[in-house]
């Protein structure tokens, strides 16, 4: 596999080097949603690529190598000695249709040589839990699928997601590499740490919860953040992901962020359904412990990637939103724990998402998460 | 010294390609860190204080939530009806004593709780007491005590109780609490010793009951078989016990069924003695007994139980048979035995009561032809198997005045069954009662359609006077056929006066109030007690066949006879004589003056149709009409 890596300021529009002597398989761009908006920077990448699948999504930040960049668009083009790929994409027709169109989307990149499936889909308008177990219900528990939900700054407004057309919303991507060359390896880890009593969610409705402990969860929240910051709720209370306990699935660790505030009624939208009758704990992290997760994600991926690897090699990184929220300036603090691990020979480019599509490291089932860093690295092994 | 990372990269990010540090551009991104850890540090202490609110609240809620648990507790403590205590397994202080408690101890609990067992109890029971809770303390098994008598407190004495005590640990696993509960469970033991006794026991004799005799006999079977022994069972009955209880009421009845069983009891020494219902009682006797022994205790029996009995000021005199069965001889199991005993227990009564019989094998099949005789007899009424015949009784002179109505059986495989050996089945079982009222129907029904109003006379038993309700079914009868209760003449023998004296007399007034005659039958058999005679104005008196078949053979016959005749004839009542069957007997009877007779002189019992003449129907239209 050969990588090229390119990024697009305002200054100096598009620029990359070391320019592939084949044309791309694959471009996978990055950029924040004012940066995508009207689909300009997707057609110059078209006018570049004429022949490759663009796929790209807007985030909460841009990641290349050990970098932030909000103002700036990275990407990376991709060519594959033996691996082909494909692209599908579904559009969301609501929230309710989700796993609908994971078994759609599922179906098309479905076939016998599919060796794993990165996706991108709308950050807020679908139930990334639904999506996810409608892809799984099709290709079955075994089969590896990362990926992560679009972000939208801590704006949580409107997200894009762009597969071969200039991006948009309620959309859903899914790239299928095929064949047996293909590898693809991933870590999951986040480094919150529970914190207060135990509380009951005494009141929910799918992802939104009316009652925790008889009272509004937004009273807790601005009690937890404090007036001033409770004014920038929900993006505030990214600070504050819920630990969710079922009686059901006890060894199952579910965290929670919370993606959309209704003031008049005090409830709050976390990003999948949270039941009835569960426990719920507050977590909270420190710079720290949130860079060690990173890091931690970071050695999984390294772990899982067989040997005899040739060629370049790709990890992309999705993390959350709400650890960037906590981190400020430190955020770079969690890349480079990954850099460490990953060593230097490993192109990074990602994104602060949303929600992270992974299986976490206890269970093989794939999952939505919220608050963890996922990086999924992939890679050709010789015919 | 080495530059902060953050500081560095903040620098890094402030230097322009020329290597120039941008100052303002390096002030906002510091300025903006130190902002950042601010609002962490901010936001941490605010997590901080804020969880220490809740959790305080939690744990205050936990607080009164396990206060009030108490308080619950505590309530349902306090006010049930078992003593609880608790003490310190250290020392066995009293740390908890309840409402019931303070009862039982009989000492308010301000002056329990604190103090050991030897500040409050007597020296020896506080000894007691304090090693029981170190033995519970050291073993750390719960004791438990049931159905024993308190020892300790003023109210407790005499009571029974279940007491428990059970040691609580602390949370480290050392001996914290006894915990002791006192359960009074005297009603509940003297109950259960009373229903088994109950179970187990008549309730007027306070023998052993059925049940029990049943079981004894399993358990004297299995040891027979075990150590090849034999034993005897005896199958007892009281004899004329029936009609003490008829005569003198119940409670004298059950007055001489004590007495009687006493006498059993203490007679049969040592054997096991059941009343097993009504006046029928088992004897279980000692194993290895020899045949004279236990023929020698049944005629013992037979003789204390047939004395004189002194019952409430009353005198009287029952008697009692007795049938024997032996083990292994004449069955080896419990049902066998039972069977056999009573077979040779029917045996003894029929050859005439206060006697003693040992079970021979005839006897069984003689006691299985009879219940099966029993059984077919249930279905004869429903199967149209029986029938009335009717047998003429005429003047002196020849001239036939009536018929007497008679039960036969024509039994499907048996052929003719002969009264004398279904009727006493009938009578035993109740049977009578209903196949006398269709004798009573048929006969009164066939009279009715006779040309000529001649009489019709039906046999009454006993037992039809005793039970139901005989006048009104007469009654009813004879408004059915349209038959005039002067033409109706029932026929009964002493036995019916036997019973209850009054009732019967009363019944029979009330039936000759209504126009019918009632004759007595089988006069100078049996006690023929003249007091009956003049107790009640009978319309005739019947002679029975035994002494006219004997006339010619016995002197003695004929001057019974006579002396009937002459009796009968001082107190005006007409006499029937029966069995007359030669002319010889005819003209003796009529040189006595015998008013009637009845006999194959006159005519057999047959089906009326033999005797359509005589009722004045010609034989043409009966037949074709």
């Amino acid at each position: 596999m050969h990588i090229q890596y390119l990024h697009w300021n305002a200054a100096h529009g598009w620029c990359g080097a070391n320019a592939l002597r084949e044309p791309a398989q694959l471009v996978l761009y990055f950029g924040s949603r004012e940066g995508l908006t009207g689909g300009e920077r997707y057609r110059e990448l078209r006018g570049l690529y004429p022949d490759s699948h663009i796929v790209g999504c807007s985030t909460g930040g841009q990641i290349h190598g050990d970098d932030i960049a909000d103002e700036e668009i990275v990407a990376v083009a991709l060519r594959f000695a033996h691996t082909k790929v494909r692209l599908v994409q579904e559009t969301i027709e609501s929230r309710d249709a989700s796993r609908l169109c994971g078994v759609r989307l599922a179906r098309q990149v479905a076939a016998p040589d599919l060796a794993g499936v990165f996706v991108l889909s709308d950050g807020l308008n679908m139930n990334g839990n639904a999506l996810i177990a409608g892809i799984t219900e099709v290709l079955g528990p075994d089969l590896l699928v990362t990926g992560g939900l679009a972000g939208d700054g801590t704006r949580l407004e409107q997200t894009l997601v762009g597969a071969d057309g200039e991006p948009s919303s309620n959309r859903v991507a899914a790239i299928g590499f095929y064949g047996t060359s293909f590898r693809i390896a991933h870590g999951c880890a986040a480094g919150w740490d529970v914190f207060g009593p135990r509380r009951k969610v005494t009141k929910s409705d799918g992802p939104v919860v009316v009652e925790l402990d008889g009272e509004p969860p937004l009273d807790l929240y601005t009690r937890y953040l404090g007036e001033e910051e409770a004014a920038a709720m929900p993006g505030s209370g990214l600070a504050f992901p819920l630990r969710i306990h079922d009686e059901a699935e006890p060894d199952r660790q579910i965290v929670r962020s919370v993606f959309a505030v209704d003031r008049s009624a005090g409830t709050l939208t976390f990003a999948a359904d949270i039941p009835e009758g569960c426990t719920a704990q507050l977590m909270r992290a420190n710079f720290d412990s949130l860079a060690a997760g990173a890091g931690e994600a970071g050695r999984q991926a390294r772990d899982a990637l067989a040997d005899g690897i040739v060629g370049d090699k790709l990890a992309i990184l999705v993390s959350c939103t709400g650890r960037r929220k906590v981190m400020g300036q430190r955020t770079q603090d969690e890349l480079d724990a990954v850099a460490a691990e990953l060593g230097d020979d490993v192109v990074r480019i990602g994104f602060y998402s949303y929600g992270e599509i992974a299986p976490p490291a206890a269970s093989g089932r794939c999952e939505l998460h919220n608050q963890t860093m996922t990086v999924t690295m992939i890679a050709e092994a010789a015919a | 010294m080495t530059t902060h990372r953050l500081l560095a990269r903040q620098i890094r990010q402030s230097t322009d390609e020329s290597g120039q540090v941008d100052l303002t551009r390096l002030g906002e991104l510091v300025g903006a860190a130190y902002e950042e850890s601010d609002r962490d540090r901010r936001r941490t202490d605010r997590a901080i204080k804020l969880m220490i609110e809740e959790l305080e609240q939690t744990h205050k809620r936990a607080e009164q939530d396990s206060l009030r648990a108490r308080e619950f507790l505590d309530g349902i403590i306090e006010n049930i009806p078992i003593a609880v205590f608790a003490k310190d397994a250290k020392d066995s202080r009293y740390v908890l004593l309840n409402r019931a408690g303070e009862e039982y101890y009989g000492i308010p609990r301000e002056e329990m709780l604190g103090k050991t067992p030897e500040q409050i109890f007597p020296r020896d029971i506080a000894r007691a007491v304090s090693e029981q809770d170190r033995r519970v303390v050291d073993s750390g098994t719960p004791m438990f005590l049931e159905g024993h008598l308190l020892e300790v407190g003023v109210n407790g004495h005499g009571r029974l109780v279940n007491s428990r005590k059970l040691l609580v640990r602390d949370g480290n696993g050392a001996p914290q609490y006894l915990v002791g509960v006192i359960e009074d469970v005297t009603e509940r033991i003297t109950n259960e010793a009373r229903i088994s006794h109950l179970a187990h026991h008549d309730a007027l004799t306070d023998l052993p009951n059925r049940s029990a005799f049943n079981a004894a006999l399993d358990e004297r079977l299995v040891r027979a078989q075990e150590a090849s022994t034999s034993f005897a069972v005896l199958s007892l009955d009281l004899d004329r016990f029936k009609e003490v209880n008829d005569v003198f009421g119940h409670p004298v009845g059950d007055m001489l069924m004590r007495a009687a069983a006493d006498r059993l009891a203490a007679e049969a020494d040592g054997a096991f003695v059941a009343r097993i219902g009504g006046d029928e009682f088992m004897i279980l006797m000692p194993n290895d007994i020899r045949r004279e022994e236990a023929l020698a205790l049944a005629e013992r029996l037979v003789e204390v139980i047939g004395k004189e009995l002194e019952v409430d000021d009353y005198l009287s005199q029952v008697g009692v048979s007795v049938g024997i069965a032996v083990y292994p001889d004449d069955g080896v199991d419990a049902v066998t035995l039972l069977a056999n005993a009573d077979s040779a227990l029917y045996r003894a009564k029929r050859e005439g009561r206060g006697r003693v019989c040992f079970f021979e094998s005839e006897m069984d099949q003689e006691l299985r032809d009879r219940r099966l005789l029993q059984h077919d007899l249930r279905q004869a009424l429903e199967q149209n198997q029986l029938l009335v015949y009717f047998q003429p009784q005429a003047r002196m002179n020849g001239e036939v005045i009536g018929f007497e109505a008679l039960l036969r059986w024509n039994h499907p495989t048996r052929g003719f069954v002969p009264p004398d050996q279904f009727i006493p089945l009938a009578e035993e079982n109740g049977l009578i009662i209903q196949i006398g009222e269709w004798v009573l129907r048929e006969a009164c029904r066939e009279a009715a359609s006779w040309p000529r109003p001649l009489q019709v006379a039906v046999n009454l038993s006993p037992v039809q006077f005793q039970a139901g309700d005989l006048e009104r079914s007469i009654h009813q009868i004879l408004l059915e056929t349209g038959l005039a209760p002067t033409r109706l003449e029932v026929e009964i023998t002493e036995g019916v006066l036997i019973g209850d004296f009054t009732r019967a007399l009363n019944l029979l007034r009330r039936l000759k109030a209504l126009g019918i005659r009632i004759a007595m039958d089988d006069f100078g058999t049996g006690y023929s007690s003249l007091s009956y005679l003049q107790s009640f104005p009978f319309d005739k008196i019947k002679i029975d066949r035994s002494f006219i078949s004997n006339l010619e053979a016995t002197p003695q016959a004929a001057e019974i006879v006579r002396a009937v005749l002459s009796l009968a004839h001082a107190l005006n009542i007409p006499v029937v004589a029966e069995g007359v069957e030669t002319e010889a007997q005819r003209a003796f009877l009529e040189r006595e003056a015998c008013e009637e007779m009845q006999g194959y002189l006159i005519g057999r019992p047959d089906l009326i149709e033999r005797y359509l003449d005589l009722i004045g129907v010609a034989v043409e239209r009966r037949l074709y009409a």
